[in-house]
């Protein structure tokens, strides 16, 4: 079971709940979503709310039984067995038992002969019992439900579209990813990426380019539908900054797709620097080379990146 | 008093259809457990065409629905009219036209289907000589069943027999309305309306197939069995009148709601989910009169298998007709949609409601039939037992995999990126509750066995009986109507009104929805970029028609952040114009496929058809090594213009005489390609792979890269 199980679980309980049209959407946010949270706290402590409200009155119901009793008893008392039973005689069943009547509105079954209609078709036999008033009750319900949704969503300007609720659904979206990142500082772009090379962040790297890209560029890098990444020669340039603007942006007419709507700036940054860790590993079925011959200039990148690190650190944390 | 006459009642007929729903429901069952299974083991798909998911999925609801639920259908309406109305059936020579034809139909979709001949209409995916035969039987059926109402001795209609007669003819409207098509052949046709207003008829017919071949036949089968089986009155004869015209009234109209956030204009969404709604009520109707009928039989429910069956069937109803108009509520259908939730929904309604009355019924009737008791009440309990387990582990982690899998689609992270960008992800992360769904179908199907030997003892002890002597007073027409009678008894003495009454009824819900779509034009937008597919796309079409892709992957991509940032702009109706059929599916097993095109490479696609696991890792597809080793058949390509032509598609004059060496142009630019990339192969050109390469790449480029065409 795993985060997101939870949540489909906390989800479960929630989901009747939710009315609005745009509500459920905002929960199945999840975690990182606040609005997930906010909802699900708003909802559960909606539902605590109901049921506390709903006990009391049940206990002001028992109290107003029992003073009901103990005015009996003092009529007993002071009056009398005679004026006692009279009082009582006056008192009608039950709360409930009488709304149960009333809701249900059915003959009980001792007296179903009473409204047993003449037919017999092949031994069955069919009553003549009232419509549920509460099955009434809900059809009326749902009609007005559709009479007054209809009118929201077409007969006003109110009722958002799916195209209008999309926008709105973007623009909430976008504003909250700026709001994110304006807390994040040191972001990584390919004007600033430089190789990174902790063992933490490249064997995160690693996983990544193992889920990502050996389906094309094989596990150990050794090329495949897209080329060799394990030879000097690159395609689209060697540099660090190169590779990452390559997984970044793609390469769309060869096939290569533009990571960048599916990796976080930080995950290309790690799986960038892992990407340069291959070169020169000779793994074996490698495909022959493509592209120019880079060599890398260590002079330049080496006083860079002890200074990068801490940066670094600050990329990567945004994603935890 | 009118004279008493003596007659027969024919149990013959009723014995077959019952050993046909006895046969095809262990079919039904089993193809459905493989079909769960491939999920979780894809070796179960054998490598080989024929027994590969896509073609597996629709033997499995075919089978289900119309071989085991319609020869449950059949074998408790032949039962039941007979004796409601006190006479036999109308005509002999029907019955056995009726049978026979019935399971010759079934038959032919065993073997069709796995052939990959199909329209991909969900549930009506039989092609165009089947439906043909299937509305034949179905008319002998109604003559059958009308000649037998002419006849009757009752001169009421009982509830049982207005649900038969509304099933009747609304099923008739729904599989013409569906299937109206244009042949290309002896085992190819395409449908005469496309894209959206294709979507908008189909769903118009696979919801109501639901609702008039799964839910009223069971529904006057309730009305008789129940009562029988409990020996009670029916709660409420009035209850009966309103949920009856309710409930076909109601049920044509929400068919969009299998179609919201899609290109559907939002007015026909919204009438789906309010019809839906609206229908909550007609629905309890219904289970209200089947469990208040128990009243004062409860504690028999506590002993006797078949009430407790009974009672779980119409519980099951009770939930599955709630849970529908839910998942109708945009903000709900935005999280089920597409998911394994929609599965767990309808197997409430199969296994439970469909499933359970049926065997409540078998227990019933084959005593009644074979003139003996059951062969073991103990046996019946254990399968009660066996079989709601088994529902139960079906459901519940088919629930909680669509709950998962759908906030893993829509999870983003903090900066506002997918946080499984990778769809398989989301694949690997519920294969446990896939297989314990499996384990929850094995249950159902091992129920299903103790069943049919308990029957098969029954029947080894009992002797039929078929021709069963009965006596009735002839009908005495004017008799019926006496004073103060309810209104509606008018109608139930009037068989041919009451098949009108019920064929407006269920006609003017589709004709509000459909005929705007139709007719006025500017329902779907026209985009100017959009054009018809080339000879060689239209094959690589009708090879995914022919697989079954439609199955698992949806080409619908709806207008929420999550997907857009996953598949890319959403999609538009005016994308579809040329889409005969429709391909936006159901369910995503896998990704949506609507902006696959110019995703990944050629030799992507020739890698991953080949063996999926290649390119995506832990990947479930099936493997395709036929799409490599088989030629392209281009034989029908001509005629499939000319047909194609005639629908509307405007595929200039003459360009079926040069459609081959069209296909043929664009087959040798892809192979080039793939040579390109490392893969060869002997006459790589002629290959199939190279058509369906050919469409995938296709696939909504028409507005790639986006201009906001307007929606």
């Amino acid at each position: 079971m795993n985060n997101q199980s939870i949540k489909a679980g906390a989800l479960m309980a929630g989901l009747l709940l939710l009315a609005g049209s745009t509500q459920a959407q905002d929960a199945a946010g999840g975690a990182n979503d606040p609005y997930f949270y906010d909802n699900f706290l708003f909802w559960s402590l909606a539902a605590l709310g109901g049921v506390v409200i709903i006990a009391a009155i049940a206990a002001l119901f028992h109290l107003l039984n029992v003073m009901v009793k103990v005015n009996q008893i003092r009529i007993f008392q002071e009056m009398g067995i005679e004026a006692y039973q009279e009082e009582v005689s006056k008192q009608r069943e039950p709360f409930w038992d009488r709304m149960y009547k009333k809701w249900t509105d059915a003959v009980p079954v001792e007296k179903e002969q009473d409204v047993m209609l003449d037919h017999n078709y092949d031994g069955i036999k069919e009553l003549d019992n009232s419509l549920p008033p509460w099955w009434v009750a809900m059809f009326y319900i749902t009609i007005g439900f559709a009479v007054v949704y209809m009118t929201y969503y077409h007969f006003t300007d109110k009722g958002p579209g799916s195209a209008e609720e999309y926008e709105m659904e973007m623009e909430r979206a976008e504003k909250a990813i700026q709001a994110f990142l304006a807390t994040q500082a040191n972001l990584v772009d390919e004007t600033n990426v430089t190789a990174l090379t902790d063992a933490d962040a490249l064997a995160s790297g690693q996983s990544i380019f193992n889920a990502n890209c050996a389906a094309c560029h094989g596990m150990l890098g050794e090329g495949g539908v897209g080329p060799n990444l394990t030879d000097a020669y690159w395609i689209h340039g060697g540099d660090v900054k190169d590779v990452f603007k390559t997984v970044k942006y793609g390469v769309p007419e060869k096939g290569m797709i533009a990571w960048k709507s599916q990796l976080s700036a930080a995950d290309m940054h790690k799986v960038s620097s892992y990407i340069l860790t291959l070169v020169g590993t000779n793994p074996p079925n490698a495909k022959e080379p493509q592209g120019d011959l880079y060599e890398p200039q260590a002079e330049t990148t080496q006083p860079e990146s002890t200074e990068a690190e801490g940066a670094d650190e600050n990329a990567l944390g945004m994603n935890e | 008093m009118a004279q008493v006459e003596q007659f027969r009642y024919d149990n013959a007929i009723v014995r077959k259809f019952a050993y046909a729903t006895m046969v095809f429901g262990a079919v039904g069952i089993l193809v459905g457990l493989l079909a769960a299974l491939q999920l979780v083991f894809p070796a179960l798909n054998f490598s080989t065409a024929e027994t590969t998911f896509g073609r597996i999925r629709p033997l499995h609801t075919n089978a289900a629905i119309f071989a085991f639920v319609g020869n449950g259908i059949f074998m408790g309406v032949y039962y039941s009219l007979q004796r409601l109305l006190k006479t036999n059936m109308y005509s002999k020579f029907l019955n056995e036209f009726h049978f026979w034809g019935w399971q010759a139909i079934i038959l032919a979709a065993a073997i069709t289907l796995p052939l990959g001949i199909t329209s991909s209409h969900e549930y009506a995916e039989l092609e165009w000589p089947i439906d043909l035969a299937i509305a034949a039987v179905w008319v002998a059926f109604g003559v059958n069943m009308f000649g037998t109402i002419l006849k009757r001795r009752e001169n009421h209609l009982y509830v049982a027999i207005w649900f038969y007669i509304a099933t009747w003819v609304t099923v008739t409207v729904l599989h013409i309305g569906n299937n109206l098509e244009l042949p290309v052949s002896m085992w190819k046709s395409y449908p005469v309306f496309a894209g959206v207003q294709d979507a908008l008829i189909q769903w118009w017919y696979g919801h109501n197939a639901v609702a008039f071949f799964l839910t009223t036949p069971y529904l006057g089968l309730m009305y008789y069995f129940l009562p029988k089986a409990a020996n009670r009155p029916v709660y409420s004869y009035r209850l009966s009148i309103i949920h009856f015209w309710a409930l076909i009234f109601i049920y044509i109209w929400a068919g969009p709601h299998h179609l919201l956030y899609t290109s559907l204009p939002d007015w026909a969404q919204s009438l789906g989910t309010v019809f839906s709604i609206m229908l909550i009520a007609p629905s309890w109707g219904g289970m209200l009169n089947g469990l208040l009928t128990l009243r004062g039989a409860w504690d028999r429910v506590r002993q006797d298998p078949i009430l407790k069956f009974m009672v779980v069937a119409v519980t099951a109803y009770g939930m599955a007709t709630f849970e529908g108009p839910m998942l109708s509520i945009k903000s709900v259908n935005a999280i089920s949609h597409f998911t394994d939730w929609t599965i767990g929904h309808v197997h409430i309604g199969t296994l439970g409601w469909n499933g359970f009355l049926t065997f409540g019924v078998l227990y019933w009737l084959i005593p009644q039939l074979f003139r003996t008791k059951l062969y073991s009440q103990k046996l019946a309990n254990a399968h009660f037992w066996i079989g709601t387990l088994g529902i139960l582990f079906y459901a519940i982690p088919l629930y909680w995999a669509g709950w998962t899998q759908s906030l893993m689609w829509k999870q983003f992270t903090a900066d506002g990126f997918l946080q499984y960008g990778n769809f398989l992800e989301t694949v690997t992360q519920i294969i446990p509750m896939y297989a314990l769904r499996a384990l929850g179908g094995t249950l159902y199907v091992a129920g299903y066995f103790v069943m049919l030997y308990n029957l098969y003892k029954t029947i080894k002890a009992g002797s039929f009986q078929a021709y069963e002597e009965a006596e009735a007073p002839a009908r005495v027409a004017t008799a019926g109507a006496h004073k103060g009678e309810h209104w509606h008894r008018w109608i139930e003495r009037r068989p041919v009104q009451l098949l009108i009454g019920s064929t407006i009824a269920i006609l003017i819900g589709g004709m509000v929805e459909i005929f705007p779509m139709v007719m006025i034009g500017d329902q779907v937008p026209t985009i100017e970029s959009v054009k018809p597919y080339t000879a060689l796309e239209l094959q690589g079409r009708d090879l995914y028609i022919r697989e079954g892709c439609i199955s698992c992957h949806t080409q619908m991509v709806r207008p929420f952040r999550s997907e857009t940032e996953r598949y890319g702009e959403y999609s538009k109706s005016g994308e579809f114009i040329y889409d005969r059929p429709f391909l936006w599916g159901s369910k995503r097993t896998g990704p949506d496929l609507h902006r696959l095109g110019n995703k990944y490479p050629d030799s992507w696609h020739y890698n991953h058809m080949l063996d999926p696991t290649s390119m995506s890792p832990g990947s479930i597809m099936p493997v395709y090594p036929w799409l490599i080793e088989d030629d392209l058949d281009n034989s029908l390509l001509p005629a499939k213009i000319m047909a194609l032509r005639t629908l509307g598609t405007p595929y200039a004059e003459g360009y079926e005489e040069e459609a081959i060496a069209d296909a043929q142009r664009q087959a040798d630019e892809i192979a080039a390609r793939l040579r390109k990339d490392g893969i060869d192969g002997e006459g790589l050109e002629q290959k199939e792979i190279i058509a369906l390469i050919a469409y995938l790449q296709r696939l909504g480029t028409d507005i790639k890269p986006a201009p906001q065409a307007g929606n």
